[in-house]
């Protein structure tokens, strides 16, 4: 098993490599005139005004919090796809009940609002 | 044999220098980096112990999401630095307590009569841990499986309640109403006598 | 060959003759990938022109066939700009986050029936865990470029990419259901039987559409670009680079675009099975010449995943931007619901043994 995934490990590693060595040319091709206008942050052609790095509407975390449960309702639905048919009806039931508690909290979330953006 | 051990060596020593990191490192954006790289080299080791569906659930769970709520939540929220490290020392005491218990318990399993790690058994290359969990998961621990749905759906409530906020002056088109609209929506006639120009 | 490799290579201990046996595989993967990006570029332009009525590129070689080259030789020579204030390690990993899993992918990919890098048994769940990592390049270039722009694209980027990665996980999860495996190898080999027929298509054809729509939405690409609208956010997450980091994310893009297509190839559409394999008698496929073009083949697997980067080209020829409520309503209120009652039919269907793609032989 472990040898089937040296490939693996070698081939995230060319990946990381090819971007790195890309990156590279371009530093060793391109010219190096920095001035304070040009490294400055974009902004339609005004001084930037307030930093960057604001606060952002909480939704975005509520999307984030969604996802990672959501996510990990697919971490468990992995190794029942894959032995379904070991496990039969008993199995299938299992995974019935399972979904339908989460559909409740998906339902509560659809009726408190949770899922609109505007 | 050689390699294994090699590798188990360079991600142990990866782990624990970016663990390390994550509570050293001053930028927090850059800790949860460095935890990120934590997670990944945790996978590598558990990936080396065979555990190949733990490993890349991993990955796949707290890389691929938590941490991403991480970032999310680090690089938005003004984290005052100077005040959490002020409460360093008051919570210093705690803090070893918990380690001290910890490592209490590390040792005590380990240590023991090794009874904890008999159990492991060596399988072939086409044995597949996936299915090996999915026949017991659903079957023999079917109830600590839907106990795992509903501590989910505590969470997701907990989720909304914590952070829907509905704010009331936002402006967003309602497309079905505007082109509902019908004449008399928006004008009004007005029948009236000429007034005369004072 | 690969014994002629090794023969050559003797003389160097047989741990590093395995090593750079893989490498010499990596390349072989990457390079042709590389230049399929290249020129995925020029045909993008090139049909996107035709359905607009323009000519596209003319100029640079026959027919505008060398643009893709001329393109990456400039970006070369552009001055790599690392925005003041922004954090300059940061700035620059991102681009390799996105690049290294988009490539990284196809170690499991099979390419034919006997083709394949990796043969790991957990393929499927390799892929949605590397891909996952993805999502990070976007969020760090957004957030160390120290930009308004880069920093609001990256948000909603990272939240529509990870809204749909719930509706692709549950598609996937209906593959696995078809096949029970995790293996690429043996899903495709799931799908052999009565030629186009036996292909998880069918069965599966509301999570294929969803997947297929949910992968358009991941890569970015139009008519889900909220995250680069031109006319709002200018680009969006990368609105910072130039040069080679730039050429770094636009190839990170169009290496994801070329990667869902094949994932969708694979789980699909039956990979590298022909359409007609086990449909015509057998004769046909020992005729020369003709038998083996009609027979499974890896050039059934290119002209699959050619057909989907054309869909992808065509959606953006033909779609006008999605708002951004609507892309999470989509996501959420729509692609969610359905996946999760599919699975649960699907359950049904694979328990009864449906044929043909389910009965129990």
């Amino acid at each position: 098993m472990l040898e089937n995934y040296l490939p693996v490990f070698i081939f995230i590693l060319v990946g990381v490599v090819v971007g790195g060595v890309m990156i590279t040319i371009g530093f060793m091709m391109g010219p190096h005139r920095p001035d304070d206008e040009k490294l400055s942050p974009y902004e339609c052609g005004f001084k930037a005004f307030e930093d960057a790095r604001m606060k952002f509407d909480v939704r975005y975390y509520l999307v984030a919090i969604l996802f990672i449960i959501f996510d990990l309702e697919i971490a468990f639905l992995f190794p029942w796809a894959v032995v379904l048919k070991e496990i039969g009806m008993f199995g299938y039931a299992a995974m019935v009940v399972f979904l339908g508690i989460l559909v409740v909290g998906f339902i509560y979330e659809w009726k408190k609002g949770g899922l609109e953006w505007e | 044999m050689g390699i294994e051990k090699f590798i188990f060596y360079i991600f142990s020593v990866l782990l624990i220098a970016s663990a390390s990191m994550v509570i050293t490192v001053r930028n927090p954006v850059k800790a949860a980096l460095f935890l990120v790289l934590a997670f990944f080299a945790s996978a590598v080791l558990w990936l080396l112990i065979k555990a190949e569906f733990l490993a890349i659930v991993l990955v796949l769970v707290y890389v691929g999401a938590v941490m991403v709520l991480f970032l999310f939540v680090v690089m938005m929220l003004d984290i005052n630095i100077e005040r959490m490290r002020a409460g360093f020392i008051r919570y210093l005491p705690l803090g070893i307590l918990v380690a001290l218990t910890m490592a209490g318990m590390l040792i005590w399993v380990v240590s023991g009569d090794g009874s904890a790690f008999n159990h492991s058994v060596l399988h072939g290359p086409s044995y597949s841990n996936t299915q090996a969990l999915g026949l017991v998961l659903y079957t023999n621990y079917v109830y600590p499986f839907e106990i795992a749905a509903v501590i989910l759906l505590v969470a997701i409530i907990a989720a909304i309640t914590l952070t829907l906020r509905r704010r009331p002056n936002t402006k967003h088109q309602k497309p079905a109403e505007q082109i509902a609209v019908k004449r008399h929506d928006r004008v009004r006639m007005v029948k009236m006598k000429a007034e005369e120009r004072k | 060959m690969i014994e002629w490799i090794t023969s050559l290579l003797s003389f160097l201990p047989s741990g590093w003759v395995t090593v750079i046996i893989i490498l010499i595989k990596i390349v072989v993967i990457v390079l042709p990938l590389m230049l399929a990006v290249a020129y995925l570029t020029y045909a993008e332009r090139k049909i996107i022109g035709a359905m607009q009525v323009r000519l596209g590129p003319t100029r640079v070689g026959w027919n505008g066939s060398l643009q893709p080259i001329a393109d990456a030789l400039k970006l070369m020579f552009k001055e790599i700009i690392i925005p003041a204030k922004a954090s300059k390690f940061l700035f620059l990993l991102a681009p390799l986050l996105l690049i290294g899993p988009a490539l990284a992918a196809w170690a499991v990919i099979p390419f034919d029936a006997q083709m394949v890098l990796a043969n790991v048994n957990a393929g499927l769940l390799y892929v949605l865990a590397i891909t996952s990592i993805g999502v990070y390049g976007v969020i760090i270039a957004g957030w160390a470029s120290n930009s308004k722009y880069a920093l609001l694209g990256a948000m909603r980027s990272a939240a529509q990419i990870v809204s749909y990665e719930i509706a692709m996980g549950f598609a996937l999860v209906g593959v696995l259901m078809a096949a029970g495996s995790l293996n690429f190898g043996d899903i495709v080999r799931g799908q052999e039987g009565y030629g186009f027929v036996s292909w998880y298509m069918w069965p599966l054809l509301p999570l294929f559409v969803i997947y297929f729509i949910s992968g358009v939405a991941e890569t970015n690409r139009a008519p889900f670009d909220m995250a680069e609208g031109e006319s709002e956010i200018v680009a969006g997450f990368h609105v910072e680079y130039s040069g080679m980091p730039f050429a770094v994310f636009f190839l990170a893009e169009y290496a994801n675009m070329i990667l869902i297509s094949a994932l969708a190839s694979v789980m699909f559409l039956g990979g590298w099975l022909s359409p007609l394999a086990g449909l015509l008698p057998d004769s046909v496929f020992e005729i020369p010449l003709l038998g083996p073009l009609l027979g499974s083949g890896i050039h059934w697997f290119f002209i699959k995943i050619a057909v989907f980067l054309f869909f992808f080209l065509w959606f953006r020829a033909t779609f006008p931007r999605y708002r951004y409520d609507q892309i999470m309503r989509l996501g959420w209120k729509v692609f969610i619901p359905i996946t999760i009652v599919w699975l649960l039919v699907l359950g049904i269907a694979i328990l009864a043994g449906l044929p043909p793609w389910f009965s129990a032989a």
